[in-house]
């Protein structure tokens, strides 16, 4: 910790917006090249399915494992920029906590890069246990063990932010109950008295994570003494659960943290604030008391259970996120609704995030049903449920928020094409169209090497997958040009350019 | 950052790995079990040359075993559970001595903790349980309650009453060269790999 | 001085054959009872240690860290199976237990604790609650005795024990934070309704700290 404290006083000593300001758009720069990084191990993986490549198993299944691992984490990375950025507004937040997070980030990317490309391992990002031990020779124990190692670093410094997030909620509101807007919620306080729609985004990101973060560290301890002292064993069930539970919930609050940029872009071009009606506060109340109800779920499934405890269990988990989403999506419509906003590329990325993230949803669902669970599971049906929500939606309101900031620079000659964008919007439909169309068709998922029959999906697939990676390729490209101008920028002023008044 | 801040912390931290170090013979083991076995393999013991009550009522020494491997079990012969194994376990290895003609220099020696209990009817019974006689296997109590205190101290061997009238005890085979030194510490397991590790001593 | 007079009485009691053998007997309530109880007697008399803390020392210790680590090191060191048992077969080591718990966890916590910042002390909370889980996990289901001196049975039951306390401290945090819950105001605003803070924090954003 004491590094970190170092830089307090250098950052102390700085003007702190210029700080702030200057690790945000380090965030941005991370989060855009390693998304473009493993958007191109994706590529490779379904460029190999469609055999347009002739790529190896073993190297498949490391940049599986790579790609998983890197998507998840760097999704964290880009939602935690995009809280951060706005939240910042209404709580004191450190900017030395921020950085810390992005550094044990980047320390965490290289030991997990280096336990793939290096060590071979490719136990899945899920590292489900004892898999990591089990490697038949494949992946050394020093190999599994820099993998775990590299999440429980990048766990420690998400764990830091969440924490210092909370913090500054429970200061300013004085409980976090007052930052999801409960009193509100419930009819107990006025609803223009509530927090901003930032705030009860931020909180009911952060106490998931925590919770999920400080879980997850347990099975990682246990599965790091697994490695070198495998007499000490643990149940391979509680495990799972812990790890899925674990999973879940990081990927699922990186979109509750992206969705702030909706919420704070969409009002800017339509003029008006985010309508954070008492509904708005009761949906994220809702949802977060779902996650919570899930969490023993989670961690019990081992026992036994009464069948309807498990398939309520199981409802209510892919549920969970339903409330948000749908005063979200009501949200947006009703922001964009006749508000005669002029349509650009952030404003454009925004929408189509509570889209993808409203489309995403529904696969879920039908997978959630116990029924069609068992047919479609383990087929690419998942991989096209969860790219639909992650890549049109998480992805979409990071570049909105990316995009946006970029806007900033004054005069500037280029402008963020559109047609990187529909490159990206078109591209990310027939991608993930091709995977759950593949898993309608019972392909399964995680295969390196595919049969004749399911070659069609492949290459249409690796056909948008193309697509995606030159649109997002044009946007990063057009960020990172203008980082050293955007840098420059004077930063007295937090409040945002309205569209018009930006470039265009 | 304060003075002086980042020497105490150095000096926390070193003194913080260092005794963690010490306590798990430099990070390598974290249970007794690893340490005693660790501890043995670095440095072979000698073992005190207590005397012994075998079940034909013969009274011997470990030096008896001197120039030949040891395998040492510990038992009580009441022993509802583990001893049954550590006793098969023991009767595979004497079989597989037999098939190679029963000169490979290795003898076998079952201890009983529990003098109370195991007189040398008991322990003939035992015997007669899995085959075993002297003085290739013997089974045998310590002849007083000071050598068996020593006799456990020595192995590092822990014996606590268990709920039901018995013992927990370990189910660890030890190895004495023909000096009659502890120089190992075993999983009972398959006579072959136990035979392996103690033609190993005797050369 | 009532809790130096409290601190003496927990020490010597918890020394005294009926109550440590009593707890040293069973795995689980030497783990969640006799030592937590040890470093309490050190946090009891922390306040008493402060006057004679010499300067540098406080200033040395830093927002608390190097105290945190402290006891970090020395929890880690007493959560060791070979460290329980090397107390419980050997009288010199059972005396560094019952010095050194309350004089390198109890008292430096009482000290440093004050010293650091509230997000220190989050994630320190964070942090153990995530080590004493994985002991629990690893104590339940290890299939071998990793302390000489307790049966298998007793292990587990100290595993289960180990994971109750986890949940009631992920609960307890949970709810304190959830409601707002302090020590100095132990009833919070979130159930009065009255005052609006929500209002006054939107309209100024306040400055990063
Ligand atoms: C151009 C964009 C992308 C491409 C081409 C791509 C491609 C792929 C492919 C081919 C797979 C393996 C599917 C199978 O199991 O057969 C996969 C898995 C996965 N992808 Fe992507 N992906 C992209 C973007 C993303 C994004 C944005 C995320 C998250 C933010 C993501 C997260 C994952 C995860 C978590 C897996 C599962 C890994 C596993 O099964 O262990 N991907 N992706």
């Amino acid at each position: 910790m004491s590094a970190h404290a170092g830089r307090a006083d250098i950052a102390g000593a700085r003007d702190g917006e210029t700080a702030a300001r200057a690790v945000e758009l380090a965030y941005i720069a991370v989060a855009a090249i390693v998304l473009l990084l493993m958007m191109l191990f994706g590529l490779t993986m379904r460029a190999t399915q469609a055999q347009y490549l002739d790529v190896q198993p073993r190297l498949f299944y490391v940049l599986l494992t790579m790609h998983g691992a890197g998507m998840v984490g760097i999704a964290g990375v880009a939602g935690a920029v995009v809280m951060w950025h706005f939240v910042r507004r209404h709580v004191p937040v450190s900017t030395t906590v921020f950085l810390a997070n992005l550094v044990l980030f980047l320390i965490g990317a290289v030991l997990i890069l280096g336990s793939g490309f290096i060590g071979g391992f490719a136990g899945a990002w899920t590292f489900l246990y004892p898999l990591p031990a089990h490697s038949n020779g494949v992946w050394s124990a020093n190999a599994a063990a820099a993998y775990m190692l590299g999440l429980l670093v990048i766990g420690v410094g998400f764990l830091l932010l969440h924490l210092d997030v909370l913090r500054g909620i429970w200061r300013t509101y004085g409980s976090l109950a007052n930052g999801l807007g409960l009193k509100q919620a419930i009819g107990l306080a006025p609803e223009k008295t509530g927090p901003p729609p930032a705030v009860p985004a931020a909180t009911m990101a952060s106490i998931v994570n925590v919770l999920g973060i400080v879980i997850g560290a347990v099975v990682l301890i246990l599965s790091l003494v697994n490695l070198y002292v495998p007499s000490f064993t643990m149940s391979a069930l509680v495990a799972k659960n812990l790890i899925y539970f674990f999973g879940h919930v990081f990927i699922n609050a990186t979109i509750y943290m992206a969705v702030i940029a909706v919420y704070e872009i969409l009002p800017l071009y339509a003029h008006h604030r985010w309508n954070t009606n008492r509904l708005f506060y009761a949906a994220w109340v809702a949802s977060t008391v779902m996650v919570l109800i899930v969490y023993p779920h989670h961690l019990l499934m081992d026992f036994a259970m009464p069948p309807w405890a498990l398939v309520v269990g199981q409802i209510i988990s892919y549920l969970s996120g339903l409330p948000v989403l749908l005063v979200t999506a009501f949200g947006a419509l009703t922001v964009v609704h006749r508000s005669g906003l002029r349509w650009d590329v952030p404003s454009g990325l925004c929408f189509v995030g509570v889209l993808g993230w409203a489309a995403g949803v529904i696969p879920a669902i039908a997978d959630g049903t116990i029924v069609v669970n068992s047919v479609m599971h383990n087929t690419q049906w998942v991989p096209g449920h969860f790219h639909t929500y992650l890549l049109l939606g998480t992805v979409a309101m990071f570049l909105g928020y990316m995009t946006w900031t970029a806007k900033e620079v004054p005069h500037e000659t280029i402008g963020t094409e559109p047609a990187a964008f529909w490159l990206y919007v078109g591209g990310g439909i027939i991608f993930v169209v091709a995977f759950l169309a593949a898993g309608s068709a019972s392909v399964p998922r995680r295969y390196a090497v595919h049969l004749a029959p399911w070659l069609t999906y492949d290459r249409i697939g690796s056909l948008g997958a193309l697509l995606v990676v030159l649109g997002v390729g044009i946007m990063v490209v057009q960020f990172l040009v203008r980082v050293p101008a955007l840098a420059r920028l004077p930063t007295t002023t937090t409040a945002q350019p309205l569209p018009e008044a930006a470039a265009e | 950052m304060t003075r002086g801040f980042l020497p105490l912390l150095a000096f926390v931290i070193a003194t913080g790995l260092a005794s963690l170090g010490f306590a798990t013979s430099g990070f390598r083991v974290i249970t007794t079990e690893g340490a005693r076995r660790l501890a043995v393999e670095h440095h072979p013991r000698a073992v005190p040359d207590v005397v012994l009550v075998d079940q034909d009522g013969k009274r011997f020494t470990f030096s008896t075993y001197r120039g030949k491997a040891l395998l040492v079990e510990f038992i009580y012969t009441s022993c509802p559970t583990i001893c049954g194994v550590l006793g098969d376990d023991f009767g595979h290895v004497l079989a597989t001595l037999r098939q190679d003609g029963g000169t490979s220099g290795v003898d076998l020696l079952s201890i009983s903790f529990d003098p109370a209990r195991d007189g040398p009817p008991a322990l003939r019974s035992y015997a007669g349980r899995f085959g075993a006689s002297a003085p290739g296997w013997r089974i045998a109590v310590p002849a007083t309650r000071e050598g068996l205190r020593a006799l456990l101290k020595s192995f590092g061997v822990v014996v606590i009453p268990d709920r039901f009238g018995g013992f927990t005890h370990d189910a660890a085979v030890y190895l004495l060269d023909g000096q009659g030194r502890l120089v190992r510490i075993l999983d009972a397991g398959p006579p072959a790999t136990l035979l392996a590790e103690a033609a190993h001593a005797v050369s | 001085m009532p809790r130096l007079a409290a601190a003496a009485i927990l020490w010597f009691g918890l020394w005294l054959p009926p109550l440590r053998s009593g707890l040293e007997s069973d795995m689980a309530l030497h783990m969640t009872v006799q030592i937590p109880l040890l470093a309490l007697v050190g946090i009891l008399i922390a306040p008493e240690v402060r006057r004679f803390e010499p300067r540098w020392l406080a200033e040395a210790d830093w927002l608390g860290i190097p105290g945190i680590v402290l006891v970090l090191f020395s929890t880690s060191y007493w959560m060791l199976p070979v460290a329980l048992d090397s107390a419980l077969g050997d009288w010199r080591m059972e005396v560094a237990k019952f010095v050194s718990l309350p004089l390198l966890v109890g008292v430096p916590l009482g000290l440093s604790w004050q010293r650091m910042p509230p997000l220190g002390r989050l994630f320190v909370i964070a942090n153990i609650i995530s080590k004493v889980g994985a002991l629990g996990g690893l104590y339940l289901a290890a299939p071998i005795r990793l302390c000489a001196y307790y049966r298998l049975d007793q292990q587990a039951e100290a595993g289960s024990a180990l994971l109750a306390v986890t949940t009631a401290a992920i609960l307890g945090a949970f709810l304190a934070s959830f409601f707002g819950w302090s020590w100095r105001r132990p009833f919070p605003d979130a159930w009065k309704g009255r005052r609006a803070v929500a209002t006054a924090a939107d309209a100024s954003p306040s400055l990063p700290t």
